[in-house]
């Protein structure tokens, strides 16, 4: 009887150790699982077992001769999986490796790249280098740059191209160094490396301006006129596929209203910058254009269903919708209108006489301050700007904001990058970043709200006090 | 005595390996929650700053939360109403009346449950969508087909209610399967005697099934608002994503813009202390006000 007694209380005791054991077993599991590279990395030799000891020696070594890239070293990039594919990234690492001997870069890529490495992050095992832009929805760019987690890539800029002897900031394009979306704290110091850019403007199809004899509209005044004219054959002006893309938008007119400086003014958050006359237009335009927007755009105007409202322009039934030059790929495969041709515009200038205008766009390469392999993370991004990476990555489309990249394109890009060439003025930025305000999101109440103007929710004057409010929440924020 | 001593070890070392994981798993995270609602943190960084109660500060005037709330709140009442009632009609029907394909009816009202909440979602964009959906499909042969479509999804005031018809049609089955497994068990002689003294099916279902399944309703209405809850940001998330401007943001989805979109890891913890003591205070609420003495039978 006791025997059996004791028999049983150590059986339990083996199972309720074994369930702990297995869920030990489980979190190491989820640990190592984080180290980014692993299931998709693209190197051979990537070994799990030993390349925590791999970096930390790299590291060791690397401090001691940092110019002499000689060591085996181990360096973890992530990037982004665009609309350009991945294959590109496989072609530039394989390159970066060649050229570098003794150096393994893991390469991790994935369309939701945020959510594959930001568990690895918090756990405090960090990339070397991260190619992902701002502006996309779980932020964590932004989170990085208001945590102040980002390394400084001034001396990056200083850097000799590998293999080459230029250097990296006189290889970019003028302009693309000097704005809010480079330097996020609007201090002069750059902490995004300008990756691949993309003009944003007006889509059509000029095949229907063709049938029916219109000509694409180059005013605003123009633009109405064409509203009510393509009202009157069941068309509609103006679709959008989600709010989301009213930041271009906004960003390209609040410039053509006001200038440079005072869309720098609004980016930092300007005391009644929002309030001002200059910003009233744009709400205005943004308020009248919604009159003209189709009538079920805001229903479709979500992550599901954006396709539908993109759809519009290539069945003809709405004329212009704001978007970036992936749109004709992403909508590569619907079915479209007889004669459907891609055309692509900058936005009118807001006030009469002035230039048009484009937002461009471009993705952005950090290396965060937590990187382990920090100097030989500089020498990627530096190599990011060779002729050899640049090449690789134009192949597919992707075009860096490097002299003469953007020669080499044919077809409908060679249209779409040519839009600065036709006088349209280039806005570059991005709002300025604060420490993180509860509650508070400019982008939300900014573009977000567009829904509501155009269903007719609210006004425009509240829209106009609730975008300075936000933005006055903000300033406090700033440093 | 040595008897006693070992059966109470016995006792513990069975206890223990559940005892062990609720805290682990169920406890500590719990307690950090309300420990990280006290603080100022982006999510990755160490700069932690501690900032006593001022994330629920915040969040007394935060116009966007209390949207959210109201619109969490309508969702469990009109969800909860509607469901209780339509699973409650077809599980009586299902379980009391001969009518033919009952397995059949049971399968394809629980199927809902089976589907994954994005499936679903998918399914409802598609019957919502104005032009080609479903539903607007089926008005206009009523309104006619020339007047504006009806925006789903698209209008302020209307689409919270396009989620309850997501929502109800996603819970009816599993409800049902619980009240008709319940139903089950009430004898038939009830029925039988019930009958003779010549009670109708309507006076039958009120008199005899709801008081004896009763237990088994407070049960599932604590299921409804803790899934509720839960349901609706799934569904949120992948239909509406919060929009039009906010108009379907429910408490969960604005938890997850604060913590991980807007850089609030803190805040977003506050909310989620205030979810919590919401759910568990309607819940016990809601135990308290329908407690009623069980019937034996």
């Amino acid at each position: 009887m006791k025997m059996k007694k004791v028999v049983s209380s150590l059986l339990v005791a083996a199972m309720a150790a074994s369930l702990l054991a297995g869920c030990g077993g489980s979190n190491d599991q989820a640990t190592t699982d984080s180290a980014p590279a692993d299931t998709t990395s693209e190197s051979s030799s990537a070994d799990t077992d030993a390349e925590p000891a791999d970096t930390t020696e790299a590291s060791t070594e690397d401090t001691s001769d940092d110019a002499e890239p000689a060591a085996e070293q181990t360096l973890k990039v992530a990037a982004f999986e665009g609309g350009y594919g991945a294959d590109m990234w496989s072609e530039v690492v394989a390159a970066f490796e060649a050229s570098h001997p003794g150096v393994t870069v893991e390469l991790t890529i994935d369309k939701k790249i945020e959510d594959v490495i930001s568990p690895g992050m918090k756990a405090g095992d960090y990339p070397d280098v991260v190619h992902l832009a701002t502006g996309r929805e779980a932020a964590l760019t932004e989170t990085l740059t208001k945590e102040k987690a980002l390394l400084p890539l001034t001396d990056v800029l200083e850097m000799t191209v590998p293999g080459e002897d230029v250097k990296v900031k006189d290889k970019i394009i003028p302009g693309f160094l000097d704005t809010l979306a480079t330097n996020p704290y609007g201090d002069g110091v750059t902490y995004y490396a300008p990756m691949f850019y993309s003009p944003c403007g007006l889509f059509y199809n000029a095949g229907l301006f063709k049938e029916k004899g219109w000509d694409v509209p180059t005013t605003w005044e123009e633009m109405w006129a064409l509203g009510d004219t393509a009202s009157a054959e069941g068309i509609a002006l103006f679709t959008y596929p989600t709010t989301g893309y009213f930041d271009a938008f906004t960003y390209a007119t609040l410039s053509s209203a006001g200038g440079s400086d005072f869309f720098n003014s609004c980016m930092t958050y300007e005391d009644g910058i929002w309030e001002s006359e200059n910003a009233t237009k744009v709400f205005e335009l943004i308020a009248k254009l919604g009159s003209y927007t189709e009538g079920t755009t805001v229903a479709n105007a979500n992550n599901d269903n954006f396709t539908k409202n993109q759809q519009l322009i290539l069945d003809n039934k709405a004329i212009f919708c704001p978007n970036g030059t992936w749109l004709p790929g992403e909508m590569a495969e619907a079915p479209r209108a007889d004669g459907f041709e891609w055309g692509f515009m900058a936005i009118p200038a807001v006030n009469e006489g002035g230039a048009g205008c484009s937002f461009c766009w471009f993705e952005q390469m950090w290396i965060p301050a937590a990187a382990q392999n920090q100097d030989m993370a500089k020498e990627f991004v530096a190599y990011m700007y060779s002729d050899e990476a640049a090449q690789i990555f134009a192949k597919s489309t992707a075009i860096q904001p490097i002299t003469g990249v953007s020669d080499s394109l044919e077809g409908d890009n060679k249209m779409f990058y040519s839009i600065y060439d036709n006088g349209a003025t280039a806005v570059m930025g991005g709002f300025a970043s604060t420490a993180p305000v509860e509650g508070v999101n400019m982008l939300d109440t900014l573009c977000g709200t567009v829904n509501s103007i155009v269903s007719g929710d609210k006004t425009v004057a509240e829209w106009q006090a609730a975008v300075e409010e936000a933005s006055d929440k903000l300033r406090e924020a700033m440093e | 005595m040595k008897k006693v001593r070992g059966k109470s070890i016995f006792i513990t070392a069975c206890v223990a390996p559940a005892v062990i994981l609720f805290i682990i798993f169920m406890m500590i995270p719990t307690f950090n929650v309300f420990k990280m609602s006290l603080y100022k943190w982006g999510g990755y960084s160490n700069t932690k700053q501690f900032v006593g109660l001022n994330n629920f500060k915040i969040l007394m005037e935060d116009m966007n939360f209390f949207r959210s709330f109201q619109n969490t709140v309508l969702l469990i009442v009109c969800v909860t109403i509607t469901t209780i009632g339509l699973s409650l009609i077809f599980a009586g029907i299902l379980s009391r009346e001969k009518i033919k394909g009952q397995n059949f009816f049971r399968i394809i009202f629980y199927i809902p449950n089976i589907l994954s909440v994005v499936v679903i979602s998918a399914i409802f964009s598609a019957i919502y969508d104005p032009n080609s959906g479903l539903l607007n499909s089926i008005i206009g042969i009523f309104r006619g087909s020339d007047k504006s479509p009806i925006l789903w999804l698209g209008d302020q005031k209307l689409v919270i209610y396009s989620l309850v018809i997501a929502m109800v049609w996603q819970a009816i089955g599993y409800y049902m399967v619980m009240y008709m497994a319940s139903m089950a068990s009430v004898p038939e002689s009830l029925y039988e005697s019930a009958n003779l003294e010549g009670a109708g099916k309507i006076r039958q279902f009120f008199s005899i099934t709801l008081p004896l399944i009763w237990t088994n309703i407070r049960t599932t209405l604590t299921f409804f608002v803790i899934s509720s809850i839960n349901i609706s940001f799934l569904i949120v998330k992948a239909l509406t994503n919060g929009g039009p401007d906010g108009a379907t943001e429910v408490f969960l989805s604005y938890m997850y813009k604060q913590a991980y979109t807007n850089s609030s890891y803190g805040y977003g913890m506050a909310i989620g202390v205030v979810v919590f003591l919401f759910s568990f205070g309607l819940s016990a609420l809601i135990n308290f006000v329908t407690k009623r003495e069980p019937l034996e039978f």
